[in-house]
């Protein structure tokens, strides 16, 4: 349950006030509240009001738009406007075709040309659940002792709270509900009630702060072979997705593949992917 | 060189037979002068049958509307003769394929799923780019791989060789059969499906569904084989199942496309989470299948 859905506000979103945000949440993060998701959006802006001492939405537009404080105000904007729902082993079979197929024919296609490094990135891990999750599938593809791989796993959000969350990388037992007991013995370290991934996992994942839709920094993220981009496309609009699974696209090495979350879609959105079916589960490869 | 096991199925006396009513209703089909009242008194020369085929009728998978369908007459009136022969060929062939009780019962479910897949498939994928079979491809679906049955009965562990071999390597069935039957179920399919008379465009899916390119009926073929990689694909199979591929690379697809049918107005992503909530519909359909008749034959 979201804690910031309880939070009832106690100043009312005018309509301006609401286009005026909505608007810039829009330009700067490619995220779209549409009508629909008024009320929403005033909870989830509430806090930020008291935060800061504000009357009212137009003030925090304001604030957002012409403060000296704006850059750091919009940090705690992204976190509030974010969702941070994951976890473990999330869509399993989507983490099965991972291993047991995307995986292994990557690795082969670089044995073949002797290549040794594998670029991974799980593009909104929120608090770290999925890019841990591959790096576990990564200890159990290629084992821990094998040093012949070069596997780097970037995960990055917009939330620098979620972010500061995936960097613990320590979970509570709530969080381990959707993990399998031979992997919670086996890659995961108990710390009074509490579990840290072990450090042969976390060593694979780099944590940044990337916003998802500031093309300059996205069209730094370059040759990776897998992406993992689970429940970001829902929060964006069809100009917005087109764009950003563009980019995604440049991302990729050819023969990389794409995942997209359960029940998302690129139909009317991109050609440029091959769509590959695997048992129960659907990705994108960049031929 | 040993025989091969389709000739030695070609030899077998007892191969299951299609009741002589079944054989007449579909001679009827493809007559000039058919009629609904020459349908309805042929299917009643055999009441067990009729009984299913009125079952069937009533069933949440046909039924249209509140109104119970008493007759078989009324059947026809309210889903059109094709639909009843449809149902007609179905019932018949299930019945003669499930006389007698398998050795594998998990197979010979898993075998079912699959096919109800499929046929359900099918159907959707008609609808969606409106190929109009009017339920013969639900039909075709559902009996693509007869000749996986015969197999089963009459050269068990031949056939239970293949199955496991496939299952284990991940191999298409029709590879392995080929290995330990030397033969594979497209051809005993084709055979049975010729022996009993069925419609051209069944004998040519049975025979052609891994190569729809090569069949006379290509359109439904084509169907078909899109339709069985998707049940494949949805966890339906009986057989090998993790095999990954590119739909828009098939045969099957090519032919479809070739064909001037919309494959690129085909929604493939929707349809695949569509096919992700079908297995309660596989069930219903095979419990009304399998559920015995009152007083009639037994469907095993």
């Amino acid at each position: 349950m979201d804690d910031r859905a309880r939070v009832t506000p106690s100043v009312t979103m005018t309509d301006e006030a609401f286009v005026l945000l909505r608007d810039f949440i829009y330009e700067q993060s490619g995220i779209y509240f549409s009508n629909t998701r008024k009320d929403q959006l005033a909870n989830r802006l509430a806090m930020r009001l008291r935060a800061n001492n504000l009357g009212d939405f137009e003030k925090y537009y304001y604030l957002l738009k012409y403060d000296p404080r704006a850059s750091r105000e919009l940090r705690a904007l992204f976190d509030s406007v974010t969702t941070n729902e994951t976890s473990f082993f999330r869509s399993p079979p989507q983490i099965q075709a991972f291993q047991a197929s995307v995986l292994p024919e990557i690795l082969e296609r670089k044995a073949r040309v002797n290549e040794n490094t594998v670029r991974l990135w799980s593009a909104g891990c929120s608090t770290g659940e999925e890019p841990y999750t591959m790096g576990i599938v990564v200890r159990q593809v290629i084992g821990c002792t094998d040093s012949r791989w070069d596997v780097k796993i970037v995960a990055s959000d917009i939330s620098e709270k979620a972010l500061r969350s995936a960097q613990a990388a320590t979970y509570n037992e709530y969080s381990l509900r959707t993990v399998p007991p031979d992997i919670k013995r086996d890659f995961f370290v108990g710390e009074q009630g509490l579990y840290r991934v072990r450090d042969d996992v976390r060593s694979l994942v780099e944590i940044m702060y990337l916003n998802l839709n500031d093309e300059s920094r996205v069209r730094l993220m370059r040759r990776f072979d897998v992406i993992f981009c689970r429940n970001v496309l829902i929060y964006l609009d069809d100009q917005a997705r087109r764009r950003f699974v563009g980019q995604l696209y440049d991302c990729l090495d050819h023969g990389g593949y794409l995942f997209i979350g359960h029940s998302e879609s690129l139909h009317n959105i991109s050609r440029a992917f091959k769509l590959v079916h695997f048992p129960a589960a659907l990705a994108y490869k960049k031929e | 060189m040993r025989t091969s096991v389709l000739e030695r199925i070609k030899l077998i006396d007892d191969l299951p037979t299609l009741p002589s009513v079944a054989l007449e209703v579909l001679g009827l089909a493809y007559s000039e002068d058919v009629s609904i009242q020459g349908v309805a008194e042929c299917i009643h020369r055999d009441p067990p049958l009729a009984a299913k085929v009125l079952r069937m009728a009533n069933s949440p998978f046909y039924r249209r509307g509140d109104r119970k369908i008493e007759t078989l007459h009324h059947a026809i009136l309210f889903l059109g003769l094709a639909e009843i022969i449809n149902i007609t060929t179905t019932m018949s062939v299930f019945s003669a394929l499930t006389s007698r009780r398998p050795r594998e019962v998990r197979v010979r479910e898993q075998f079912w799923d699959h096919s109800v897949a499929t046929g359900l498939i099918a159907r959707h994928i008609d609808r969606k780019i409106s190929m109009r079979f009017l339920g013969r491809e639900f039909v075709a679906g559902l009996l693509h791989d007869i000749g996986k049955i015969i197999l089963d009965q009459f050269f068990h562990d031949e056939f239970m060789a293949a199955y496991t071999l496939s299952v284990e390597k991940n191999r298409p069935m029709h590879e392995t059969e080929m290995e330990t039957c030397s033969t594979n179920h497209m051809e005993v399919g084709f055979f049975v499906a010729r022996k009993w008379n069925l419609p051209d465009y069944l004998a040519d899916v049975i025979l052609w569904h891994h190569q729809p390119a090569q069949a006379r009926s290509r359109d439904m073929a084509a169907l078909i084989s899109m339709a069985d990689m998707l049940a494949k694909a949805s966890m339906f199979s009986c057989g090998e199942g993790g095999v990954p591929f590119v739909l828009a690379d098939q045969e099957a697809w090519r032919v479809l496309e070739e064909r001037g049918f919309d494959m690129d107005g085909l929604d493939v992503e929707r349809m695949t989470f569509e096919m992700e909530s079908i297995g309660e519909k596989v069930r219903d359909y095979i419990d009304t299948v399998m559920e015995p008749t009152p007083g009639g034959g037994s469907n095993g």
